[in-house]
């Protein structure tokens, strides 16, 4: 499954995913507004494309239903600027992403969920790793992929399936994923998902300078990184969602089988169908509780 | 291929060594801060960006926090290289502390290429003018079709079907170095000659490109202006049709010579001329950087010695054929043997047999270029021994003594021919003749101490 780099490759060219998080819900509570965030972002963006001609971006924003690709920087040409100050390549990420957004907005209304408004992460990661894989596959010349989450709402226990699978198939295709997250407290899964795949998992204290703390840590290239002293968390929140009503716990069940993850006693696995004893479970129940944490 | 790397390295080295004034007035230019930003090293470039949107002095010190204990002699590198260009200023204040600061014109043009993102440096002429633009894979051909007669030409080969129009003065120059010219002799080639046909075309058009700089004050232009000129045509789009009045009159002249070179195809409509970049042109900033250009491959070398070159270039087979046997040539297609004889040519021509190799395997073909190896592995060891077969006998110029009077003097000699480290070979022991054979420019020492011995 790992792809060895090409030695034919400069060793700084990079293929970087950029996972825009959208949510409505975030922004209108963030005390950076979007239009700045956006504004850094794209000005990041730029400063990726200038360091080497053959960088690629690739934009996939994370709206609150839905997640789609706004920006790819191989198949966009940089012609037709035709208002004056504003390059082509904003005016086409911008455009599309107002057309994402219009849509999943559309989307909440047809079903709105109660609960806590997080981004569709588990998506967007799936995407950006399907394209990487997509590059992989097209030769043996290819940049050398990193993922990077600019995340601000708050995780979806709901989805933490979803994410640690992609977390780990990032993990064995040796793409990291870096995260840059926005919100109020730490975000449990992209702490998880940095640690995991070698990545840097950083909070901004200050906000409004998000572009310097982009281009300090998180323009890096792979090869500068082994020289380099950059942010390490210090510690990460390692907890599951139990699979039986998603939520976040300390202490649970585990099946013996297939390891999936309740916070109740069940008599049958939901995930492979086990039964499990109950001889002294109800009896003996502390016992059987299992530390679910890992400690690694 | 090494050279590759020494060739890029030196243009960027004669930026570097163009005088402080030049190379402030060179930062004026967006362009060239773009690519010399590229050109740099990935630690240089992340320090450049990091500093961007600092307008204070940073202190040597705090830089240096970042840098794990690997990669010191890398940041190193990375500071040298930025000083070097005067990028970074150096200043050590009065408490003995260095400090660094981004040149404020470089600072400010890589800004605006931030802000604004990256402008061409002219706009392309409306497609209603220029009525009848090549298609790019005709703009391609046309480009390969004359870098290739252009290289035909360097060579002196018999092939050129027409000179271009480059002067005989201009090629004398481009041809410096690489042929050598005895009296009453055909040209020939020599061994940087060789090793230039094996580089790629990136490489091989900077090395002309840089010859053609450093021989530009001769011409009465100045090679900043040049330098430039050049860094600009690269942020062209390839194919789009620009005015060539939008050029001043040294560009224009310089121009000239580029579409003889086939970096730009020059087309004149009913009241304008314009220039149009080819793929060539475009990659010349990419050639800055180490990354290697991405050219598709022609050559199956199979097991039995057998080469197959898909190719229809004359090029191509005459640089086959310095190494090979050409047997025969079909419309696309050239075949020919490595045999002994031909690469020995080839090594008395001062190829080396991994130059060779490597040739093989930057340009095979792509069926073949998946295998590991994509040439076979008995091939290129045999290419190997054949060279080593050459080395196997090394000459040594040196005397012979023999009769000496007593076995004592003889082993004083040799114990002393040894000691300079100059005694090839000395009678065995038990040998009844006492003679010995030292290297010829120890004769000398050789013949003083063996008189003093006599004495």
């Amino acid at each position: 499954m790992a792809s060895a780099p090409s030695k034919l490759y400069a060793d700084d060219v990079s293929l970087l995913m950029v996972l825009l998080d959208t949510n409505p819900f975030f922004w209108s509570s963030s005390s950076l507004p979007f239009s700045v965030f956006l504004s850094h972002v794209l000005t990041f963006l730029n400063s990726i494309l200038l360091l080497n001609q053959l960088n690629q971006v690739v934009v996939i924003a994370t709206g609150y239903n839905s997640c789609s690709y706004i920006y790819d920087s191989s198949t966009s040409t940089n012609q037709g600027s035709d208002n004056g100050r504003m390059p082509a390549r904003c005016v086409n990420l911008l455009q599309k992403l107002e057309e994402f957004v219009i849509k999943d907005e559309q989307l909440i209304k047809e079903g709105l969920r109660e609960g806590i408004a997080s981004s569709l992460l588990s998506g967007s990661l799936s995407m950006a790793l399907c394209y990487i894989q997509r590059v992989f596959r097209s030769g043996p010349l290819h940049p050398q992929p990193r993922i990077l989450c600019l995340q601000g709402s708050s995780d979806g226990p709901e989805q933490y399936v979803a994410i640690m699978n992609a977390i780990f198939s990032a993990q064995r295709s040796m793409i990291r994923i870096d995260s840059c997250y926005m919100g109020s407290s730490n975000s449990a899964f992209l702490q998880q998902a940095s640690y995991i795949t070698g990545g840097v998992y950083l909070k901004p204290q200050q906000p409004n300078g998000l572009f310097q703390y982009l281009s300090t840590v998180f323009a890096t290239d792979l090869h500068s990184r082994a020289f380099l002293q950059l942010p390490k968390s210090l510690g990460v929140d390692f907890r599951a969602s139990c699979f039986c009503h998603k939520k976040t716990i300390d202490l649970g069940y585990i099946c013996s089988v297939c390891l999936s993850i309740f916070c109740k006693h069940h008599k049958k696995c939901s995930t492979c169908g086990s039964v499990f004893g109950q001889a002294q479970s109800d009896v003996n129940s502390t016992s059987n509780k299992k530390r679910k944490t890992p400690e690694t | 291929m090494p050279q590759v790397r020494i060739i890029a390295k030196n243009f960027m080295d004669m930026v570097a060594a163009l005088p402080a004034m030049k190379l402030d007035k060179l930062y004026e230019n967006a362009f060239i801060c773009e690519a010399i930003l590229r050109s740099l090293p990935p630690l240089a470039k992340k320090y450049v960006l990091q500093m961007l949107c600092i307008e204070v002095p940073v202190t040597a010190k705090s830089m240096e926090e970042w840098v794990l204990p690997d990669g010191v002699s890398k940041h190193r590198v990375a500071i040298d290289r930025l000083i070097q260009l005067r990028i970074f200023t150096e200043t050590v204040d009065r408490k003995r502390e260095t400090t660094y600061t981004l040149n404020p014109i470089f600072q400010t043009n890589l800004k605006k290429l931030l802000l604004y993102g990256v402008v061409l440096p002219r706009e392309p002429m409306p497609s209603n003018v220029t009525v009848r633009l090549p298609s790019s894979e005709d703009l391609e051909a046309f480009a390969l079709e004359q870098w290739e007669c252009f290289l035909l030409q360097l060579i002196n080969s018999s092939q050129i079907e027409r000179p271009s129009n480059i002067s005989s003065s201009m090629m004398k120059i481009f041809q410096r170095g690489l042929l050598s010219q005895r009296d009453k002799e055909a040209p020939r080639l020599t061994e940087s000659g060789f090793q230039f046909l094996l580089m790629d075309t990136n490489a091989q058009l900077w090395y002309i490109i840089r010859e053609y700089i450093s021989n530009s004050e001769e011409r009465g232009v100045d090679s900043a202006d040049l330098i430039s000129f050049l860094l600009e045509l690269s942020f062209h789009v390839t194919g789009e049709a620009y005015n060539i009045n939008t050029l001043t009159e040294v560009q224009k002249n310089t121009i000239k010579d580029l579409a003889d070179l086939g970096l730009v195809k020059l087309q004149q409509g009913r009241k304008d001329s314009w220039f149009i970049p080819t793929r060539l042109a475009t990659n010349l900033s990419v050639s800055l950087t180490d990354s290697s250009s991405r050219k598709q491959g022609f050559v199956v070398v199979e097991t039995n010695f057998r080469l197959y070159a898909y190719s229809t270039s004359k090029l191509h087979c005459e640089i086959l054929r310095l190494f090979s046997r050409v047997e025969y040539q079909l419309p696309n297609l050239i075949v020919g043997a490595i045999t002994k004889e031909s690469l020995y040519s080839a090594f008395e021509n001062g190829i080396t047999a991994d130059q060779i190799i490597s040739f093989l395997q930057q340009n095979a073909h792509p069926r073949v270029a998946e295998r590991v190896p994509s040439v076979p592995e008995n091939v290129t060891d045999q290419i190997r021994l054949w060279e080593t077969d050459l080395n196997r006998v090394e000459m040594t110029p040196a005397y012979h003594y023999d009769g000496f009077p007593s076995r004592d003097l003889f082993e004083g000699a040799s114990d002393f021919a040894r000691g300079y480290n100059a005694l090839l070979w000395e009678d065995p022991e038990d040998s009844k003749k006492m003679s010995l054979v030292v290297k010829a420019e120890n004769h000398v020492h050789m013949r003083e101490y063996l008189s003093r011995q006599r004495q």
